[in-house]
């Protein structure tokens, strides 16, 4: 007992000093704020399915970019004496169990038998002697390529028309809605092969025809949205201090709706990727040379006993972009509205 | 309730109006000509033909003759099949159709029921992995992806089930499972995140806290209410299940009503295009309603009538 009071007395007034007293610091933010953005990228991060989708998508780009140039073949160069070569990878070609040494399914050195010992097609060529791999990525370039503005479309008239609706709601909200009950009514892929009969067929009726009924979707989600944001305090908060419409809709609702609108877009763009491979399939896609994932594919139906090579590639990378968005998709949704992960 | 059915019977009516005038309209803005030898036909021929088909009428007249016979249930005849009814050949068309959608529909719901439920009762287990592993491969992977990697592998390859065509139960097994494909991922999908929602409601904690089995709470709780929203899914799969019909049929060489559709495109057959379009139409107006009147029975919280919208 004693000692321990003695050990007290060592302890010396000089050992203390008063502390600060500063309002001003109470209120300072040690860290860094994390807002919605850097939050929502953080839990991405976390989500190993969406990451992966985020790497192929651009791993997917990148080659759409560059592929058709990294060989000296362009996709409408013919050849007709070297139709149908199996695929043959240089070094690869060794390993045989990858079938990528340009033994077709017969078993002959397809290359050998036709002269061209010395070429090297990755994916092989197709019936009329074009390089399959130029024509893949340029397929799969012109397939994003429709997907992604189809989606722009989508987004801008949806944002539009389901933000007018929601926003000024009563009779204009009435009639925009009535409209879009009727269109819903209709089976959307029925109206993209009507309109695709009509205009004709090319890039840009393709992308006209998704956009028909495409964007309605969008501006559901946005009409519900700003509805349930409209009536929330802090917009009222902001109309009490005397914010215009514009400045409401601009600088409180659409960056709170945001969220929902890249995750529905996310979603769009497969969408359209498959639309636009299954108008090809059915024949009312784009017109040789020129092609897409899906006319890709539907050419190579043609042969798929013999020739399966045709079919396979586009076809694992159709499904590549489409997985990968779906994945990203659900990663985004989850990133975005935590409340909503299961 | 029957003045809300009543109301929406109006409505889709309505609907379905405007979409077979939208139709009509369409097809007449379309390029090209029905007639398949129109380059050795004469002048006279070609007059004769229309006056025959009643092109040559101007086209409010056609129009209003085209919805007088479709009011009264006449389709028209096709211009390539030598003047059959349109209604005949979709009569003869929609046999293997129907049979394949609503076997990949019963299939499939089956299936993705049973991998939803299990993955919510072992979540976050390999199996609950798995089956979602299953759902965004089902959702992602376009269903002619798998119909040809189907034939190619099962077909071709290993000879163990019919290539294409129409003959009997083994010629059904390959398309009901590219079209059932994006079925059982949907429903697998949300069964999950239905159940796992339903796991985690009060009265679930109570039906366990009385004493309950737990494979009673499952069968008759849980699985019980987390089995109705599903319905509200319905609408969006039968559109998966047309849109699958035109590719498969096209692909298996069925002899069906999508195969049918994506001809009569590519031939310009304007009867068969406006019959089958309609036909599809009136089949999603009336599946749409029968979901919304379901649910509306099932769930009586949702208050059907009385309610605006």
């Amino acid at each position: 007992m004693s000692m321990k009071q003695e050990k007290l007395h060592d302890i010396s007034d000089d050992m203390f000093q008063p502390a600060k007293i500063d309002s001003s610091e109470n209120e300072q933010i040690a860290r860094e704020s994390t807002g919605f953005w850097k939050d929502a990228w953080r839990r991405l991060k976390k989500n190993p399915g969406a990451i992966t989708g985020l790497v192929i998508i651009v791993a997917i780009i990148l080659l759409a970019i560059f592929g058709p140039g990294m060989n000296e073949h362009s996709y409408s160069e013919q050849e007709l004496t070297r139709a149908k070569l199996p695929a043959r990878v240089p070094v690869l070609e060794n390993i045989s169990f990858l079938g990528v040494n340009g033994v077709d399914i017969r078993g002959t050195d397809q290359y050998e038998a036709k002269g061209y010992e010395d070429e090297y097609f990755w994916f092989g060529t197709d019936e009329f002697g074009r390089d399959q791999w130029t024509r893949v990525w340029q397929g799969t370039r012109i397939s994003l390529f429709i997907a992604a503005a189809a989606a722009f479309i989508d987004f801008v008239i949806g944002v539009a028309y389901g933000g007018i609706s929601a926003y000024y709601g009563g009779r204009v909200d009435n009639i925009l809605q009535r409209i879009i009950e009727v269109l819903v009514g209709i089976p959307n892929l029925i109206l993209i092969i009507l309109f695709i009969l009509i205009f004709e067929p090319g890039i840009f009726s393709i992308i006209l025809a998704l956009s028909v009924t495409g964007w309605i979707g969008m501006s559901r989600i946005v009409r519900g949205q700003v509805l349930k944001l409209k009536s929330q305090e802090f917009v009222l908060a902001s109309r009490t201090l005397g914010a215009t419409s514009g400045r409401v809709i601009g600088k409180h609702l659409i960056p709170n709706v945001l969220g929902q609108i890249i995750i529905t877009t996310m979603f769009t763009i497969p969408n359209a990727i498959f639309f636009e491979a299954f108008l090809s399939f059915i024949g009312l896609g784009l017109r040789p040379p020129e092609a897409s994932l899906g006319s890709i594919i539907n050419n190579g139906f043609k042969s798929l006993q013999i020739y399966p090579h045709l079919v396979l590639w586009p076809s694992i990378i159709i499904s590549l972009i489409m997985i990968a968005f779906n994945l990203l998709g659900d990663g985004l949704r989850d990133a975005f509205d935590p409340k909503l992960r299961k | 309730m029957g003045r809300y059915i009543g109301g929406r019977i109006i409505s889709m009516l309505i609907t379905f109006l405007i979409i077979a005038s939208l139709t009509f309209f369409l097809m007449k803005l379309l390029p090209g000509t029905p007639f398949n030898n129109q380059d050795k036909l004469t002048e006279t021929q070609i007059v004769q033909l229309n006056d025959k088909y009643g092109l040559n009428d101007p086209v409010p007249v056609q129009y209003f003759n085209y919805m007088k016979n479709l009011l009264s249930g006449d389709l028209g005849v096709s211009f390539q099949q030598d003047g059959r009814e349109v209604s005949t050949i979709i009569g003869e068309r929609i046999g293997p159709s129907a049979y394949l959608g609503l076997q990949s529909l019963v299939v499939g719901t089956i299936i993705g029921l049973f991998l939803g439920i299990i993955a919510a009762l072992k979540h976050n287990s390999f199996l609950d992995y798995g089956t979602m592993v299953i759902a965004v491969l089902g959702i992602s992977i376009p269903n002619f992806v798998i119909a040809g990697l189907m034939q190619y592998w099962l077909g071709v390859k290993w000879q163990l089930l019919p290539v294409a065509y129409w003959d009997g139960f083994a010629y059904t097994i390959m398309p009901t499972i590219a079209i059932a494909s994006i079925v059982v991922a949907t429903i697998a999908r949300f069964m999950r995140t239905e159940m796992l929602e339903v796991l985690g409601q009060d009265y679930i904690t109570t039906a366990k806290a009385k004493g309950l089995s737990s494979t009673a709470v499952v069968i008759r709780h849980t699985i019980r209410n987390a089995s109705i929203p599903i319905i509200t899914i319905m609408g969006p799969l039968v559109v998966g299940l047309m849109t699958g019909t035109l590719v498969i049929e096209q692909i298996f060489v069925i002899p069906g009503l999508g195969e049918k559709f994506v001809n009569s495109i590519l031939t310009n057959d304007f009867p068969i295009i406006m019959g089958t379009t309609l036909f599809f139409s009136l089949l999603f107006i009336v599946v749409i309603l029968l979901v919304d009147i379901m649910y509306g029975i099932i769930d009586p919280r949702i208050r059907l009538a009385g309610g605006k919208g």
